[in-house]
């Protein structure tokens, strides 16, 4: 059920299309952050509305994805839509609605953050979108409630497994046990919310043929490196059996190309595009 | 009559000449004491008293005033006790002290001779204004014979010296010595321990070569510490120059301990709990000197580099930039050298585990925002290189290490350093824009370092602390040109943190 007032900044309704709610953990593993970015841009590519909390971690992630994907991505507050909060993402929400997209909330302008508004909010997320993903959630977490929501709003929803190892994934191995839906990428979303047709690079394959042709023929580092899972300067360059100072200097080039970035200590591939 | 006799007086590394005047005159009996002298030389008064009636020497029993001269100097400190014991003595004889004599240490009741601190910066500035027999406690022997052309006269009591100065018997000179430096010098913590580690262990051999700060940034026990530790034991031992002055530093402090120069470059690495006092210097009356100063010539490790007081840390900022500190206080102004390589070392949250895979961090959003802001800022932006420290596996530490020693990475910083000194006469590390366009050309590959500063965003500082590092790579190349590949690995232990998340 959607709340009676929702107070809006920026674009509403947002265009027609599916809306799916990406949520979890504020403080997810790298591989988690990963995988929301990843799977927001493919899902907003395919011309899903991206839906989250403008949260640190997972949401912040989804977000970023989505505007990555050139898509429309709506914040749902715990605060009134004047607020940002985390204030760190006070640019991350201008870049949203310079995107098209939206920041709403059902607090009335200036309300801050209080504890007992963000369940509010996850269950306003969920009556917002189709289906709810969400990518890692420990026990407890508020990720599992907007879960909760969805079941009860009769939505679709969905987890990202993880490792068995990591306690943030514990929540999600939960959702899948009770019979949520599997996300290993973005198509699996997709199927669920209507979108099957779109041809999309799977998230967690090895990347397409252009791009293998692409990498083989400029580096043979870029072979070695995920787009998921961040690599070291010091492991890559004992993959390759090559100096450290070589490596950092190729990866550098390749950073500076745009086909690496770094992320935390590591360094990710690119995926390229098409 | 009025016997004068020369002493010195410290002001931070400087040391000013000291006249001390004793009269014994008609009038009331009594003991003056003049010169701006400070409470802890007032003192000197009973001491003195005491040490020439046990002594076996006569104190007079008229008026008696000391004068230390000149009378605008703030004087504090015991070391002028000796040299007015034996104004006053040679007072009472009528005669004055030998010409190009000069008188340090603080006497005991009993007469006898003690250290004091700062008698090698008293020795060369007395040497240099024209003193030529120094008499010195026992134990500032050794400092004081550092300084050539010198006779130092280790004292034992005041008795023995007033022997000497009536020409019963002599008081045998301590031999001129400045110690050889070691051939090899013994290496504590040595990198040939360390396993993997291949990132730090390339940005140590650069911050050793060309005197580059560094910041070490990984979980707990990933061995930020040994690695720091590892880096005296790379760089070439001290210079005489360099020597004397971490030898100047510890005497001030009073901390020779019997060993007037050491070859191993200091390892300072206070606790995150030090004052800003503490680490950069200062204190009551005339500023002493910090860590930062101790660390002058070596290593200065901040561990845990987010838990310092933030205004400890701001004050540093000076100091990094200059090379050396200077503090005012209300006795006076005084710069002391500060020439360390910065190693500092961080966990990436307060509770070691974000970024993990698979631990879980503990810390709130907040905490964690709080800390990385203390990272953030006008420090790190003077620190020319940053690495991630990651834990090895525990199965590698149980097996042989495979790096190379200590030893061999010497002798590259060593041929790397030589270089840089024989072409701009300074370490890449402190050179100034200026001297980079002279010294080290960019030439080609400007244009990559420029495309980078306008896509990436660097600061200017940030570009410049680039360009050092290339040089220093370079360097240890012995390429004569900076290339691509040292512009690239230079922009890979760059800063920015945007991408961190």
């Amino acid at each position: 059920m959607l709340p009676r007032d929702l107070h809006v900044r920026g674009r509403w309704p947002p265009p027609a299309g599916p809306r799916v709610a990406v949520v979890g953990s504020r403080r997810p593993t790298p591989y988690g952050e990963a995988v929301s970015e990843r799977l927001a841009q493919d899902l907003a590519a395919a011309g899903v509305i991206v839906i989250s909390g403008l949260a640190l971690g997972i949401d912040g992630a989804a977000h970023r994805g989505a505007l990555a994907g050139a898509g429309c991505t709506v914040a749902v507050m715990g605060t009134g839509v004047d607020l940002v909060y985390p204030r760190q993402h006070a640019e991350l929400a201008a870049r949203i609605l310079a995107a098209g997209g939206a920041l709403v909330s059902e607090f009335a302008d200036g309300t801050p953050p209080r504890r007992g508004h963000f369940p509010k909010r996850n269950w306003t997320m969920a009556a917002l979108a189709d289906a709810v993903v969400v990518v890692e959630a420990g026990e407890g977490s508020g990720a599992l409630l907007t879960a909760e929501a969805g079941l009860a709003l009769s939505k679709e929803v969905m987890a990202v497994p993880g490792s068995v190892f990591s306690p943030l994934s514990v929540g999600c191995h939960q959702l899948l046990r009770d019979g949520a839906g599997l996300v290993q990428n973005a198509r699996d979303v997709l199927a669920v919310v209507g979108r099957s047709q779109e041809v999309l690079d799977d998230p967690l394959q090895p990347p397409s043929r252009l791009g293998l042709a692409a990498l083989g023929g400029r580096d043979g580092l870029l072979r070695h490196l995920s787009d998921v899972l961040p690599l070291t300067a010091a492991e890559l360059a004992r993959k390759l059996q090559l100096g450290f100072a070589e490596t950092l200097a190729r990866l550098t080039a390749l950073e500076l190309d745009g086909s690496v970035r770094r992320r935390g200590e590591g360094f990710l591939r690119v995926p390229p595009r098409e | 009559m009025v016997a004068s006799v020369v002493s010195c007086l410290l002001r931070g590394l400087e040391g000013r000449l000291v006249e001390i005047q004793a009269d014994a005159s008609v009038g009331k009996n009594g003991f003056f004491l003049v010169g701006l002298a400070d409470a802890s030389v007032k003192e000197a008064r009973e001491r003195v008293r005491s040490a020439i009636r046990n002594s076996g020497l006569e104190f007079p029993k008229q008026r008696l005033t000391v004068n230390l001269a000149p009378a605008v100097l703030h004087k504090e400190g015991s070391g002028f006790d000796l040299p007015m014991a034996v104004a006053i003595a040679l007072s009472l004889a009528g005669r004055p002290p030998p010409d190009g004599t000069a008188f340090l240490g603080e006497l005991a009741l009993d007469g006898s001779v003690r250290a004091v601190p700062g008698v090698l910066i008293a020795a060369q500035a007395l040497a240099a204004q024209g003193v030529e027999d120094l008499f010195v406690p026992e134990g500032n022997a050794a400092e004081a014979a550092l300084v050539e052309g010198l006779v130092v006269r280790p004292c034992p009591d005041l008795a023995a010296v007033m022997r000497h100065l009536n020409g019963q018997t002599a008081l045998p000179a301590q031999a001129w010595a400045l110690p050889e430096p070691p051939g090899e010098a013994p290496v504590d913590d040595d990198l040939a321990e360390v396993h993997g580690q291949e990132a730090a262990r390339r940005a140590l051999e650069v911050a050793a070569a060309g005197g580059h700060h560094l910041l070490l940034s990984g979980p707990p026990g990933a061995g930020k510490t040994m690695l720091a530790r590892c880096l005296p034991g790379i760089l070439p031992p001290l210079t005489l120059e360099e020597a004397m002055e971490v030898a100047r530093i510890s005497s001030i402090l009073g901390e020779l301990d019997g060993v007037p120069l050491r070859w191993t470059r200091p390892f300072r690495s206070p606790h995150h709990g030090v004052s800003t006092s503490g680490l950069i210097g200062g204190g009551a009356g005339v500023a002493r000197p910090g860590e930062i100063s101790r660390a002058s010539g070596g290593v200065l490790f901040l561990d845990e580099l987010a838990e310092f007081n933030p205004a400890a840390l701001q004050a540093l900022r000076q100091p990094l930039e200059q090379g050396r500190v200077t503090i005012t206080r209300t006795a006076g102004t005084v710069t002391y050298p500060a020439r360390f390589i910065l190693v500092a070392a961080t966990n990436p949250c307060p509770c070691g585990w974000a970024g993990d895979h698979l631990r879980r961090c503990r810390c709130s959003p907040g905490v964690l925002d709080l800390y990385q802001r203390a990272l953030s800022g006008p420090l790190l932006d003077r620190i020319d290189l940053r690495v991630n420290v990651t834990r090895p596996p525990l199965q590698a530490l149980s097996s042989e290490p495979a790096g190379e020693s200590s030893a061999v990475v010497r002798q590259r910083v060593v041929a790397a350093r030589g270089r840089q000194l024989a072409r701009q006469g300074c370490l890449n590390g402190a050179l100034r824009p200026a001297g980079l366009r002279a010294h080290a050309p960019l030439g080609s590959v400007r244009p990559l370092l420029e495309r980078w500063a306008s896509e990436r965003g660097l600061t200017a500082r940030g570009f410049h602390r680039c360009w050092r590092v290339a040089r220093t790579l370079a360097d240890l190349e012995e390429a004569p040109a900076i290339a691509e590949r040292h512009v690239l690995e230079a922009l890979g232990y760059r800063l920015d943190t945007s991408d961190a998340a």
